[in-house]
């Protein structure tokens, strides 16, 4: 009984969202676009491409905040700086210590 | 990166500098209304610098009231704001066209024509040739038809065999060859004589066709007939068959040549002065700059000339033309006499190796020195065997 119900919830999880993410691995389609997910490029320590992003929250030389499909994107470092910003994509140089995703 | 950064140039862009406490709006406002934004920098609490086209500069005062943000004109950077900049002044922009014109027109004439390949033929001939044909110095490029002026040209000189014809840039390359003479053959059917080409003692007659007309041994003339192509009947004395004398005659023939040996030797030696003229040709006339006579006799003269050319093709009808005048010490040296002899030996050697034809093979090589009143002489004497016969034509020169 418990391990049928056990499994009945991960199906009834989020029914919708599942099974689009289930039908884009069937159909290999890029999931950042399907799905509304951000794609990071990083170039070792310096340089991160955040492509697909929804809009900036915060922004300081430390601490960048963007906000993102699936919540909040920081990025802690130094001296950070927006290389380019377009409605798409975001270039970021400078010194990044660590990138955090938070609801 | 590069290429971005050139073609921003060449757009414009501003740097601004933006205040506030919702500088994340500014900055969401701007990519959702499409002005792209570049290098933003943070500069102090609540104060971020950025980059932006003209463009988009123009459409930042609604975002501004919305962020409720101040913007500051920091600098304008790019091409538009230096013309802008310069825009009054007229002759500066009639210059620059001009400029652009005259350039335009000066590498539509050409101003140089090479020619390489000639070796018997004249190159001033050539050249007036050629310009009969239109490329010359000075012609309009696009006037210039290479295809008939090859045509042309392979029509009227005769001696040409091969030319090709190249317009590049300012340039006429032209490269040819020379026709080969073809030595004059007297045909099968008409009789001819064989006759000596220079002096020469007989080693061997072979007559395949016509009389011997010299034996083994004969020392004969140039001009002396060797093998004739008149063949006395047997029935009549004094009348004649003609035919076509051939064969081969192979004679003895000696070379000679002497030089002076040469015990002392008039050395030049640079002193290190120098005197240099400047010339400055502008199409055809000579712009001569401080010319000044060397004040020592002896000099070497070296001439450079520089063309002003763009590239190797783009030349223009500017040259600059360095004459420098070296002077030089004579220095009499004194030479052993065992040098002296060698040298003067190789010189007759060479003025000897320039007379005898290829087809003879040197047999004997003969070295002496003659005391003369002017001097002691290295004479050589090379012997060789070689075919001295030619055909000519009975009656004929």
């Amino acid at each position: 009984m418990s391990k049928k119900s056990g499994k009945k919830k991960i199906d009834e999880g989020v029914p919708g969202k599942k099974l689009r993410e289930r039908f884009t691995e069937l159909l290999e389609l890029p999931k950042e676009l399907v799905l509304n997910l951000p794609k990071l490029t990083i170039v070792g320590n310096g340089d991160m491409m955040i492509e697909n992003y929804k809009n900036v929250m915060e922004y300081g030389k430390a601490r960048l905040c963007v906000n993102t499909g699936i919540g909040v994107l920081k990025v802690i470092g130094a001296g950070l700086m927006i290389k380019e910003i377009t409605s798409e994509n975001i270039i970021i140089s400078g010194e990044i210590h660590s990138i955090e995703f938070t609801w | 990166m590069l290429l971005l950064r050139l073609w921003n140039y060449l757009r414009g862009y501003v740097i601004i500098v933006v205040e506030g406490y919702f500088i994340e709006k500014f900055i969401n406002i701007c990519t959702h209304r499409r002005i792209l934004l570049w290098d933003v920098k943070v500069q102090e609490d609540q104060m971020i610098s950025m980059r932006l086209s003209i463009k988009g500069f123009k459409h930042l005062r609604p975002v501004v009231r919305k962020a409720k943000c101040r913007v500051r004109l920091l600098r304008k950077v790019g091409l538009p704001f230096l013309f802008n900049r310069y825009r009054r002044r007229k002759a500066f922009f009639a210059g620059a066209i001009l400029f652009v014109i005259s350039i335009y027109a000066m590498t539509s004439f050409i101003w140089s024509v090479d020619i390489t390949g000639n070796k018997e033929l004249q190159t001033t001939q050539l050249e007036q040739s050629l310009a009969k044909h239109g490329i010359r110095t000075g012609a309009l490029k696009y006037t210039v038809d290479t295809d008939r002026a090859v045509t042309g040209m392979l029509l009227e000189m005769r001696d040409i065999s091969w030319i090709s014809i190249n317009v590049s840039g300012t340039r006429v390359r032209v490269e040819l060859r020379e026709r080969k003479k073809v030595p004059e053959i007297i045909p099968n059917d008409v009789p001819c004589d064989i006759i000596a080409i220079k002096d020469g003692m007989i080693k061997q007659v072979i007559a395949t066709q016509g009389i011997e007309a010299a034996g083994e041994g004969d020392t004969v003339k140039k001009g002396q007939v060797l093998i004739s192509g008149k063949i006395p009947l047997k029935e009549d004395e004094k009348k004649f068959k003609m035919v076509h004398a051939m064969g081969t005659v192979q004679a003895r023939t000696w070379y000679e040549a002497s030089e002076l040996v040469r015990l002392t030797e008039v050395e030049k030696l640079k002193t290190g002065k120098v005197v240099n003229h400047y010339t400055l040709n502008l199409f055809s006339w000579k712009l001569e700059l401080f010319h000044k006579k060397p004040s020592f006799e002896n000099y070497k003269a070296v001439e450079v000339k520089k063309k002003l050319s763009i590239g190797e093709n783009l030349v223009f009808p500017i040259e600059w033309v360095t004459n420098s005048f070296y002077e030089e010490k004579l220095v009499n040296a004194h030479i052993n006499e065992e040098d002296a002899k060698n040298a003067a030996t190789g010189k007759a050697y060479a003025k000897i190796i320039e007379k005898i034809p290829d087809n003879a093979e040197v047999v004997k090589k003969d070295l002496k020195f003659v005391n003369d009143e002017t001097g002691l002489f290295a004479k050589v004497m090379v012997e060789c065997i070689e075919d001295i016969g030619t055909s000519k034509k009975i009656g004929g020169n």
